[in-house]
């Protein structure tokens, strides 16, 4: 059975009801109020997202400030539970922008309801693309007014393309300028032990796209990946070319990709929807290109004294600069007093989060900067124990730069009345979780 | 459209003035709610009954009016008795004028009035009769979308006996032009089935929508064909042959190539839905198989991690029966399992882990290189720690033990205390599964000088463990435990697992004996039986090996186990005492026989459920890791809880009084069954049973009678129960022979059993007692349920534990009427009564019923 969720409830973090939507019978009426006893109230919450409770099990969700919870009675599919969550809590985004919170949800609350109802009919999931459903569910979010007279235009053959073939592209769109956009993001997780060696490290990346185009456009996109340029090369019967190649892991794809092209041709080509969206997901675990080493340096003087010292290098073309760089530095909990000494940025401490905070807004390629601190601590009666050092966390964004290497060799736009289109592409590496012990 | 909301609404006596109608009730809903102080803050209540009010007047004059603006005032009318009926306040008063009002041609206002009717209807079916008229009328609008909408509507009304108009626009919305129309009807079907069962087969709905599903052009058409054909056989299987073979026919070669040569039209959840089907297709061949995978390959690069891993669920069990391809399966599983594991919050990637745990699990050596995915991040939360954890443990071998046992050891000074814990233990796992544990000795020794109560208390219980495995390492470890003060350790198992091995290893501890004295001298402090336990045989043991050193505190032992308070600790004092008066030498042979090793300590799960699981696949079983008949069959959930179900249902029934009042059936459902252990006494006897709804002096007037005749059978109904006991008649006289007879072999499924119990009010409740014998006998349920069902009583669900056990009977008259007798008996055994409900078909016969129901239960034990 997949979903078959019973009911679909919202709670803000008191526990109230925001939006409660039943679909079946065959739960009794009291669910709210067992989740908010049973998981809400308890130490429970947070020790697992998949609880049961007196024969129904409830699989939540916390998103900001918001519990969203399905309840079933079956024997469900757990991972399309959480996913349709997640691709509901997009949807909604795409409604009322940006924003998903209990100001959010109160003010939508009507658009939801409608929504809740298109999205999923007696428990089943129904059509989730938010291209489609904005076609016929014309209510806009309260956020934008004026938008609404778009609204009123007619859309004659809307209930044609609800569930169309080509489920993510309306047919007959028109602009005037022509644009693709490229986005490679990439997120780089690493584990380095305290003696320098790396534990773990891996790049998660998405290629993100916004698409201004009119009519059906075909796109092709070439990517320096190992697959991709080793099938070229058979094709072409021609030596691969020197230069950097990365080997992909593993890649995901936005369902309008025609997989099988990929399997035979290992091009990625698409009708892309209207709009922005994710085309592809990747992962790489080999030749990995770190952006920063950190070099920390923790003495622990006596009972009632920390020397913390650290060493960033940024290991990136010289021409190329992070932005938004924060080192978390922890230290003990009956921290009392700090002074810092840093090359740049400012640094503070953080009582709330038991960190040392560390800032730097521009940081250049190819350069190092330190931050040393004392740390005073409050002496306790307790007999000393020895603290245990969380890692060190890192934040940061590199743009124009991608830790797996990966670049876009080409993107081709095919459209039958061959318009010109103009292509950007931008490249950033940002932190995903960067830790380094210590 | 929408059922009910959170609270059923009572429905409202017809007597009282329309204007406070409203109030009442949703006074008593807040109540219900267990957080009523929140709302319950009397002005807001003040203002909001004169909100509701004003609301109905201004939809009122509203309702006619065809001024411009006037749909713009209506939204915002609507929206705010929308509001009302989300947070809980019930504006069911104002039905009328929101029915009034719906006659429009805004479509955001249409589906807020199908929303507030959908919510409504089903406590107020007279009223919902209103809506069908203009509900039917919008069923055959021009517009496909108003169609929809208001045929969608129309099937989540939900009463009973408004079904015979759903069944002309359902079979017009089957075979209507658009395709939305028909998406929606086709869910129709189901919501009818579900109403009532039988309209949906006199109409032939499932013979329509086989055909829609092969032959509709539109993808979601077909999937919500699937979703409902599914559903309906798979709940038919059980009752017919005809159901049984209609669910094979989804799964024949045919239907199931068909599907997939359609699959890449169909959105992403529908592909979910038909790979799961396909997983239970059984193959004809191996060219079938490799074809099927042949095409679903580029599935496992979707971006929906649900969709990659129905996929996955399907190459993994067509090759169960070819080793070598279920192999290499396993082999191209893992690059998208590990990418769906890092992508998406931590819930989904929770959901991922634990069907990446299960494989693991099963096939630990494939994933032995890829051990540094699992190691945990600092900011995972502790669910996924706990399954890295497992992981890690499980993928150990030879060549990447050491990185793993450094990795756990990280973890062990974790800020996290269970998963500090859970890593220690992680780390003695692996020493027990490995052959050279050399350097993981080591290890765990060195978490005894880390000087922290709780990785001191695991690593010693580890130490224990281990050396029962491997005996050749006491000498190191002896070394080190014995510098551990016995003070700083708490725990009891950790102390259990100390003292076990200062007896153990009594001789190569030079202060094994001292030690042990100073902890017998504490005797009186120490709370856990299991460390006194220990303290005794250690004591023993020590005395046999080192007798001058240790006779004096072994006599305090035995003199302290013998007073003790605890069965087993004094009888194993006593034991212990005997045996060395009788022989010093047998003792000897009895309390420290040679050892062998422990070569494997046991599995926790069996093969077969563990089997069981794995079929289960992409389901719930596998986060539980328990097979899915654990936790949604009703015999095998807890004992409270298919009665909580029960009691909502009957609650349901025999809520028409509008008086404020907790919901029992809700506390229940609250109560864990440890709970409700603690305080279930008084809730059996007294009043508060769910759904119990006997005046209190009646209940009353019956405790002290049946305490006085406690060991007597009562036999007694409702009306003559007074007069017996004003007369003080004995109650000895055995039971009248009843006039009635059971079936013997009556029959009744529980869902039948269930809607039943729902349907009908309580005929009979009543307290009786059970004689001494009865509650001798009654140590598990079933003794009483093979007791009854010689009576032609028979168990539907039982469950409990002493003292508290709770049975579902039924029996059935042996006249071919097929009516039916329901029990409900809760027996506490520590008081000798047995709290019962009779509903029956025939109310007539239910104190006949009773009777002789009595008589069975007043027997038992005899």
């Amino acid at each position: 059975m997949p979903v078959a969720a019973s009911a679909i409830y919202f709670l803000n973090l008191r526990g109230d009801v925001l939006i409660n939507r039943l679909y079946r019978d065959d739960v009794g009426g009291n669910m709210v109020d067992a989740f908010r006893i049973h998981i809400m109230q308890t130490k429970e919450l947070g020790t697992c997202p998949v609880r049961q409770i007196g024969g129904c099990s409830f699989l939540y969700m916390r998103i900001s400030n918001v519990y969203i919870v399905i309840v079933v009675s079956s024997n469900a599919n757990v991972a399309c539970a959480f996913k349709f969550v997640a691709e509901a809590v997009v949807l909604f985004k795409s409604y009322f922008g940006g924003a998903f919170d209990e100001d959010a949800i109160r003010n939508n609350f009507v658009l939801i309801y409608e929504l809740l109802d298109e999205i999923m009919d007696f428990g089943y999931p129904q059509n989730l693309s938010p291209e489609i459903l904005k076609l016929y569910i014309t209510q806009e979010g309260v956020r934008s007014p004026f938008s609404s007279k778009h609204s009123d235009k007619p859309v004659p053959n809307a209930t044609l393309q609800v569930t169309g073939a080509v489920g993510w592209r309306r047919e007959g769109l028109l602009y005037k300028k022509n644009e693709v956009f490229l986005d490679i993001v990439e997120s780089v997780n690493l584990l380095m032990s305290s003696k320098g060696s790396v534990l773990r490290c891996d790049v998660s990346g998405k290629i993100l796209m916004k698409c201004f185009l009119s009519g059906m456009p075909d796109l092709k996109l070439g990517l320096n990946d190992k697959i991709g340029l080793e099938k070229e090369s058979q094709l072409k019967s021609r030596p691969i070319k020197s230069g950097k190649t990365i080997e992909l892991d593993d890649v995901t794809f936005h369902q309008c990709v025609n997989l099988t092209r990929f399997n035979s041709e290992k091009t990625v080509s698409f009708v892309p929807p209207d709009g922005e969206f994710e085309l592809m997901k990747y992962r790489i675990t080999e030749g990995v290109n770190l952006p920063f080493r950190v070099l920390p340096t923790i003495k622990e003087l006596g009972r009632t004294r920390m020397e913390v010292n650290v060493k960033v290098k940024s290991v990136f073309g010289a021409k190329m600069f992070a932005l938004g760089v924060v080192v978390k530095v922890p230290v003990p909990k009956q921290t009392a007093k700090t002074s810092f000494q840093v090359t740049s940025g400012r640094a503070k401490y953080n009582a709330s989060i038991d960190c040392l905070v560390w800032k730097i807004k521009k940081f250049p390629g190819q350069t190092e900067s330190t931050m040393s601190a004392e740390v005073e601590l409050i002496s306790t009666m307790v007999e000393k124990k020895s603290w245990t050092r969380p890692p060190i966390q890192m934040e940061f964004q590199v743009p124009m730069f991608t830790a797996s290497g990966l670049r876009v060799r080409f993107l081709k736009v095919w459209e039958k009345s061959g318009y010109n289109t103009v292509e950007w592409v931008r490249y950033i590496t940002k932190a995903g979780s960067y830790e380094i012990r210590c | 459209m929408a059922p009910p909301p959170i609270v059923q609404q009572k429905s409202s006596s017809p007597s009282q003035p329309s204007g406070y109608v409203f109030f009442l009730p949703s006074l008593s809903v807040l109540l219900l709610n267990r957080k009523p102080l929140r709302f319950l803050i009397p002005s807001y209540c003040l203002s909001r009954k004169s909100e509701v009010s004003d609301l109905k007047l201004q939809l009122r004059q509203l309702a006619g009016s065809r001024a411009p603006g006037a749909d713009d005032s209506k939204r915002d009318l609507f929206k705010r008795v929308i509001s009302y009926m989300t947070v809980g306040i019930d504006v069911s008063a104002a039905f009328s004028e929101m029915v009034m009002c719906s006659a429009t041609s805004d479509i955001v206002l249409k589906k807020m009035c199908y929303l507030y009717v959908g919510n409504y209807a089903r406590c107020h079916p007279d009223l919902a009769l209103l809506t069908i008229n203009f509900l039917q009328k919008d069923c055959r609008d021009v517009d496909p979308m108003i169609r929809g909408l208001a045929l969608r509507s129309l099937c989540s009304l939900r009463v009973p006996n408004l079904v015979e108009y759903l069944v002309s626009p359902l079979s017009s919305g089957l075979e209507d032009g658009s395709p939305y129309v028909r998406m929606v009807a086709v869910l129709g079907v189901l919501k009818l089935y579900h109403i009532s069962a039988t309209t949906c087969f006199d109409s032939d709905f499932p013979a329509s929508l086989k055909n829609l599903m092969l032959t509709d052009s539109d993808a979601q058409v077909v999937a919500n064909c699937l979703f409902v054909l599914q559903e309906i056989w798979n709940l038919e299987a059980n009752k017919s042959e005809e159901a049984n073979r209609e669910r094979e026919t989804l799964l024949s070669k045919q239907t199931i190539y068909y599907l997939l040569n359609r699959i890449k039209e169909f959105n992403e959840w529908a592909q979910c839905l038909i790979l799961e089907l396909i997983s239970k297709y059984i193959p004809s061949d191996s060219n079938d198989i490799f074809d099927i995978m042949n095409l679903l390959e580029d599935r496992l690069q979707h971006a929906n991690g649900a969709v990659v891993l129905a996929t996955i669920k399907v190459f993994l069990h067509l090759t169960m029966s070819m080793t070598d391809v279920h192999q290499q399966v396993y082999e191209r599983l893992k690059a998208p399992l590990l990418t769906l594991v890092g992508s998406g919050s931590s819930e989904q990637s929770y959901a991922v882990l634990s069907h990446l745990h299960l494989l693991v699990m099963r096939a630990p050596m494939l994933f032995s290189s890829d051990y540094k995915h699992f190691y945990c991040q600092f900011s995972d939360p502790s669910y996924i720690k706990k399954l890295k954890l497992e992981m890690l443990t499980a993928i150990a071998n030879e060549s990447n033990t050491y990185e793993i046992v450094t990795e756990l050891c990280e973890y062990a000074g974790n800020v996290d205390v269970p998963i500090a814990r859970e890593s220690i233990r992680a780390v003695g796992k692996i020493a027990l599964q490995q052959y050279d544990v050399n350097a993981i000795v080591d290890r765990l020794l060195q978490f005894l000088e880390m000087e922290k109560d709780y990785v001191t208390a695991e690593t010693l219980v580890l130490v224990k463990d281990l050396l029962r495995k491997y005996p050749q390492w006491s000498h190191d470890c002896i070394a080190v435990v014995g510098n551990i003060s016995s003070k700083n350790v708490q725990e009891p198992k950790a102390k259990a697992a100390l003292i076990w091995m200062l007896g153990e290893y009594s001789k190569d501890m030079p202060d094994a004996p001292y030690i042990l004295e100073n902890l017998i001298e504490n005797w009186d402090d120490e709370n856990a039986a299991e460390v006194r336990l220990h303290l005794l045989t250690a004591a023993m043991k020590c005395f046999l090996k080192r007798p001058p050193e240790t006779q004096k505190a072994l006599g305090a032992a035995l003199a302290a186990g013998v007073a003790d308070s605890h069965q087993d600790v004094h009888d194993r004092a006593l034991l212990y005492y005997r045996l060395l008066q009788y022989d010093v030498s047998v003792a000897e042979r009895v309390v420290n026989p040679p050892k062998q090793a422990v070569s494997v300590f046991a599995d926790l799960q069996s093969s077969e459920v563990k089997d069981r699981i794995f079929d289960e696949f992409n389901t719930l079983s596998v986060v539980y890791q328990k097979p899915s008949y654990m936790f949604t069959d009703k015999e095998h959930r807890g004992p409270f809880e298919f009665s909580e179900e029960i009691g909502n249902l009957s609650l349901d029934q025999e809520s028409m009084d509008n008086a404020p009042r907790f919901d029992e059936s809700d506390k229940d459902l609250l109560l864990s069954t440890s709970e409700r252990e603690e305080n279930g006494g008084p809730s059996i006897n007294g009043a508060a049973t769910p759904g119990y709804s006997a005046p209190h002096d009646y209940n009353s007037s019956l405790v002290p009678l049946s305490s006085q005749t406690q060991s007597e059978p009562a036999v007694t109904s409702r009306t003559s129960f007074a007069i017996d006991d004003l007369l003080g008649l004995s109650m000895l006289a055995a039971p009248a022979p009843p006039s009635l007879k059971l079936n013997s072999k009556a029959a009744l499924d529980p869902g039948t059993f269930q809607r039943k119990w729902g349907q009908l009010g309580v005929s009979i409740s009543q307290e009786i007692p059970i004689s001494p014998q009865g509650v001798g006998s009654l140590t598990t349920p079933q003794a009483l349920i093979r007791h009854m069902q010689a009576n032609s009583i028979h168990c539907i669900a039982s469950g409990g534990q002493s003292p508290n056990f709770k049975f579902f009977l039924f029996a059935q008259k042996d006249d071919g009427s097929a009516s039916f007798f329901l029990v409900e008996c809760i027996v506490n055994t520590s008081s000798a009564k047995a709290q019962v409900k009779v509903k029956a078909d025939d109310a007539s016969a239910s104190e006949a019923f009773f009777a002789l129901f009595q008589s069975a239960l007043s027997k038992f034990g005899m």
